[in-house]
């Protein structure tokens, strides 16, 4: 991607990283009316269309944040296809029934496609990432939890009454068991063959 | 190498402290082991995930809450457009009207979520009474006292510095973090005291449980509540909170 020109729309990119309500607002006036329209057409309704806005929103949010996302398609191919993905995700999750979609048929660039195909895999990932870390233990969960909001590590040992090196070595050991409950993980290998 | 010593090497790789000699060791490592070169990156991509979505939080909550209120006022809009119509009513049903308003202002009122600052009583911070005069102990109790919670804070850890077992501190150091909104800081410091068998334990169970539904994870707020004992200080809230649950 590396040559290619960002999109003016990156706008709405810098958005959510500065929490900019202004043009946050006008994402919502321009490209809501779309997202909620087909939620409603297929099997849900305006509250739950609200969820998946803010959800995919959000998940923009994120790999713009760690991944320093730029735009290089509009905004309002990409924006739909990922709620409509998170929509369907959603139904196949809470109903056991055959649904009906009404396919919607949107015509994208490899560009969309390329940068929906990003999007997707990053939550993917970053889903899974969060899985696993729910199942650390305890201690280690708040040691990384300390480390990584206080920042420095000494300031760290003091609040455990224990010295750098010790808190150093029990946070390599923990990202350590992170490292290896991943690359067990069935479907850690399946994304990373999607890279 | 075993493991830990691995992990000790990446760790102290991605935070820049090897030496040359142990550069070197792990470059040739990494070259001629693909496993290890393997592990490492995932190690580095755990690092940088933990980075972001631990770091993130209070951002990522900032802009959640935006989100939702800017979701809120479109969808309300958008509704109001399609269902505004004039209707013209007797002057009694306005009175009627009036009153079902009245009294489902009072159901949802009394029927909401139970919030925070409906359950959290600050104690009052009082440390001199054993006569010892300490300048900075009287200036943590102003400013604990006063709701100066971030310059409170201050003075807890450097007190903590000294003495970082004192439950005491510590107690009043978790507060200070749950009234600034630093959950995973206040949990650590309320964990630690729940495990010990300070006088401080059970109150700190009640605070962490806060702490919980502060955050809105109304799961585990519920479940710290059910940890309290029946002759705890705050049982009675306890079970109060857990009846709005």
């Amino acid at each position: 991607m590396g040559n290619t020109k960002v999109h003016a729309d990156q706008k709405y990119i810098e958005a959510l990283l500065q929490n900019d309500t202004v043009m946050l607002t006008e994402i919502y006036k321009k490209y809501a009316p779309k997202v909620i329209g087909y939620i409603k057409n297929n099997n849900g309704d305006e509250s739950l269309a609200k969820d998946i806005i803010q959800e995919t929103l959000i998940t923009i949010y994120k790999q713009a944040k760690e991944k320093r996302l730029q735009l290089t398609c509009p905004f309002d191919a990409y924006f739909f296809l990922l709620c409509k993905r998170k929509w369907l995700n959603e139904l196949k999750r809470t109903t056991e029934k055959e649904v009906t979609i009404n396919e919607e048929i949107v015509s994208i660039s490899d560009e969309s496609a390329m940068h929906i195909e990003e999007t997707l895999l990053f939550e993917a990932k970053d889903e899974l990432f969060a899985e696993m870390f729910e199942q650390l233990g305890l201690s280690c969960k708040e040691l990384l939890k300390a480390t990584f909001t206080i920042k420095s590590l000494e300031e760290v040992a003091v609040k455990l009454g224990q010295s750098y090196g010790y808190v150093r070595k029990k946070k390599s050991l923990c990202i350590g068991q992170l490292t290896k409950l991943i690359q067990n993980a069935p479907r850690y290998n399946l994304i990373k063959k999607m890279l | 190498m075993s493991p830990e010593e691995k992990y000790e090497l990446y760790e102290r790789k991605i935070s820049g402290e090897l030496s040359t000699t142990e550069e070197e060791i792990l470059s040739l490592l990494i070259e001629e082991d693909k496993s290890i070169a393997e592990e490492f990156k995932v190690y580095k991509e755990w690092s940088s995930y933990l980075e972001a979505s631990l770091n993130m939080d209070k951002e990522t909550v900032d802009l959640k809450n935006n989100l939702k209120e800017i979701g809120d006022s479109f969808f309300n809009e958008d509704k109001n457009k399609k269902e505004t119509k004039v209707i013209k009513m007797p002057f009694w049903l306005y009175t009627a009207a009036a009153s079902v308003a009245i009294i489902l202002g009072v159901y949802i009122f009394t029927n909401r979520e139970p919030i925070y600052n409906d359950f959290a009583v600050i104690p009052e911070l009082s440390i001199v009474e054993r006569g010892v005069e300490n300048s900075n102990i009287n200036d943590l109790e102003a400013a604990f006292n006063s709701g100066n919670y971030k310059q409170a804070e201050k003075y807890l850890l450097e007190l903590l510095a000294t003495d970082n077992s004192n439950s005491e501190y510590n107690f009043y150091y978790g507060i200070t973090l749950l009234e600034q909104n630093k959950h995973a800081e206040a949990t650590f410091v309320f964990e630690e005291l729940m495990q010990g068998n300070s006088g401080y334990r059970n109150r700190s169970v009640w605070f962490e449980a806060l702490n919980q539904l502060k955050q809105k994870n109304i799961e585990q707020c519920f479940l710290l509540l059910k940890k309290i004992p029946e002759d705890a200080e705050d049982y009675k809230q306890a079970q109060k909170l857990i009846k709005k649950l």
